[in-house]
């Protein structure tokens, strides 16, 4: 059984097709990632998926649940969970709020106290190590903290899926190493699926996902696992352009 | 749904400010009336922070919700003199008056709370004013010419008991409003509302995502203010001044004023509306002794420098101060 299911997902934009036709599956704890150049639609799929706005055309169904018209709000309660390119903590709160909102709003939200939501926060303030800033407001943290911060607030929502929208965007590849490792540590750890968006950052595709979906022009490319997907002509061709031999032809 | 005591301490400074100035304002002779425009000033920013220090939302129309409240009292004094409902009809009018503003601020909040930032801002400013043209183009409670309600007020209670509820009981009244206001303000500081609120100020969009109703929690900021509001028109406007007109109470004045005690005070924050309400309070009242008639000339630039110098406002900048220090737990 899949955890989530696009089917047909079209969204417009006045006279621009976003995502068009989009049709693909999530399987429970799976590492999949949504690979495109600038401008193909992913983060719209994001949006899509997660609730930001409605699709046009099309239904979404999360664990059998027809999610296609839930507001964004009831989608996190039913277990999506989601972080920013750009990290997006609640400045003035410290830490430890921050990850305590996310459990006491999240797929857990209505059974958590207060309490009970910050124990929450501090056990996952020891995973991302940022133990000495607990106290602190996030709004102070550098930029690889907050989205430390942004991953374990929404780890604490208790999601079965987790979008991570260009988790490495402007990392040095050392960092990129480490939040390869990270992504992958909380998917055995906390047993969900998680998709990571990636625009071009290749380095980092194979660590992060089994299987990979490209899009183009807001269309879906491929559905392949990764490594196949990787040295795939026609991805090669959306990313360099035709080879050199073809374009002569 | 309940913390721990010690998450409800900040509680204790509120109680201590507002025990010393009812303490001065009962010894001190001859100041009670300063004292009571000081308690009025800091339970107005009490309530208004409720909503747009916890929110960020600023509500133009605020006035418009002491209006309905004024009217709430009046309505229920007026109509009902007569009826020997003795002291009951104090009660009445405060619940009238609170549900006058609850209706109100669904109404308000129906439409306005839709929109972000600077459009609700400039949604609610026609609140007021629209409400007052309402009354009186309608002739709604004797319409412009307004209610006076002291002879009912002799009537009903006898001449000593009216003297003392306008002259007194009123104040006391705010007082306890102010109080409430702060209660509810921790209550919700201290429970999930509180952090939806704080999760929805600082990012609408992730808060959503992260899986807050910002629709409802926004609503429930808004009609807790309102309703506080209301009980503040009905005993600092009705009950103490015994007559109301449409012009007087929905007066757009005082919703700037409300907007200045919160951010001299810190918006958001348990003590600021205190801090600002007295700040305040006490400049305005010697300001017009000192320099009659300059006073908003002479506060338009403080404030300017006071948002741009300060923003986080006096109680801000403390809290900052004994970050990590013993005091922390009771200066938020």
């Amino acid at each position: 059984m899949s955890l989530l299911r696009v089917e047909n997902v079209t969204k417009r934009f006045g006279g621009l097709v976003a995502v068009d036709d989009m049709s693909f599956e999530i399987r429970h704890g799976e590492l999949m990632a949504i690979v495109g150049p600038n401008g193909a639609g992913k983060t719209t799929m994001f949006n899509l998926i997660n609730g930001v706005f409605p699709a046009d055309e099309g239904r979404i169904i999360f664990e059998d649940v027809d999610v296609t018209r839930y507001p964004a709000y009831k989608r996190a309660h039913l277990g999506i969970g989601r972080t920013f390119q750009i990290p997006r903590p609640f400045a003035s709160a410290t830490v430890r709020e921050n990850i305590a909102i996310g459990g006491m709003f999240g797929a857990a939200g209505s059974e958590i106290s207060v309490d009970r939501a910050m124990e929450l926060a501090d056990h996952y303030i020891d995973i991302i190590g940022l133990k000495e800033h607990r106290d602190k407001p996030a709004g102070g943290l550098t930029p690889v903290e907050k989205k430390l911060v942004e991953i374990a607030r929404a780890l604490a929502m208790k999601p079965r899926l987790l979008l991570m929208d260009e988790a490495m965007a402007g990392m040095n590849p050392k960092d990129i190493d480490e939040m390869v490792a990270f992504i992958r540590e909380i998917r055995d750890t906390e047993g969900i699926a998680i998709v990571s968006m990636v625009e071009h950052i290749m380095r980092a595709v194979a660590g992060l996902a089994e299987r990979v979906i490209v899009m183009h022009q807001g269309a879906l490319l491929v559905d392949e696992p990764t490594q196949e997907a990787l040295s795939d002509p026609r991805v090669i061709e959306v990313y360099l352009g035709q080879p050199p031999e073809e374009a002569h032809a | 749904m309940m913390r721990p005591v010690r998450a409800y301490y900040p509680i204790l400074p509120v109680l201590i400010g507002y025990g010393i100035l009812f303490g001065i304002g009962q010894m001190v002779p001859g100041k009670w009336q300063l004292i009571s425009q000081l308690a009025f000033f800091c339970a107005l920013g009490q309530a208004f922070n409720l909503f747009m220090g916890m929110t960020g939302y600023v509500d133009f129309g605020y006035v418009a919700f002491l209006g309905v409240g004024t009217y709430g009292m009046a309505v229920s004094i007026y109509y009902l003199f007569d009826k020997g409902l003795g002291l009951t009809m104090i009660v009445i009018g405060m619940i009238l008056a609170a549900v006058f503003s609850t209706l109100l601020s669904l109404a308000v909040g129906a439409v306005a709370l839709r929109l972000r930032g600077a459009y609700f801002a400039i949604a609610t400013i026609g609140v007021n004013e629209g409400f007052r043209f309402l009354i009186e183009g309608a002739r709604i409670w004797n319409g412009s010419d307004g209610m006076i309600f002291s002879r009912h007020m002799k009537t009903a209670f006898g001449r000593e008991t009216a003297m003392a509820l306008s002259m007194k009981w009123a104040d006391v009244i705010v007082f306890g409003v102010a109080f409430l206001a702060a209660v509810m303000t921790l209550l919700y500081m201290r429970n999930k509302v509180g952090y939806a609120l704080t999760a929805l100020r600082e990012d609408e969009d992730a808060a959503k995502v992260m899986g807050i109703n910002v629709t409802r929690y926004k609503l429930i900021a808004f009609i807790t203010s309102a309703i506080l509001a209301g009980l503040l028109g009905a005993s600092a406007w009705a009950l103490k001044l015994t007559y109301v007109y449409p012009t007087d109470v929905f007066a757009i004045h005082y919703t700037v004023e409300a907007i200045i005690i919160v951010l001299l005070g810190g918006a958001g924050t348990l003590l600021g509306p205190i801090v600002g309400g007295l700040i305040y309070g006490v400049s305005k009242y010697y300001l017009a002794i000192v320099l009659p008639g300059f006073q908003l000339m002479i506060f338009a630039p403080i404030i300017i420098m006071i948002i741009v110098l300060f923003p986080e406002g006096t109680v801000g900048i403390l809290k900052k101060r004994v970050f990590g220090t013993p005091l922390e737990k009771f200066i938020i």
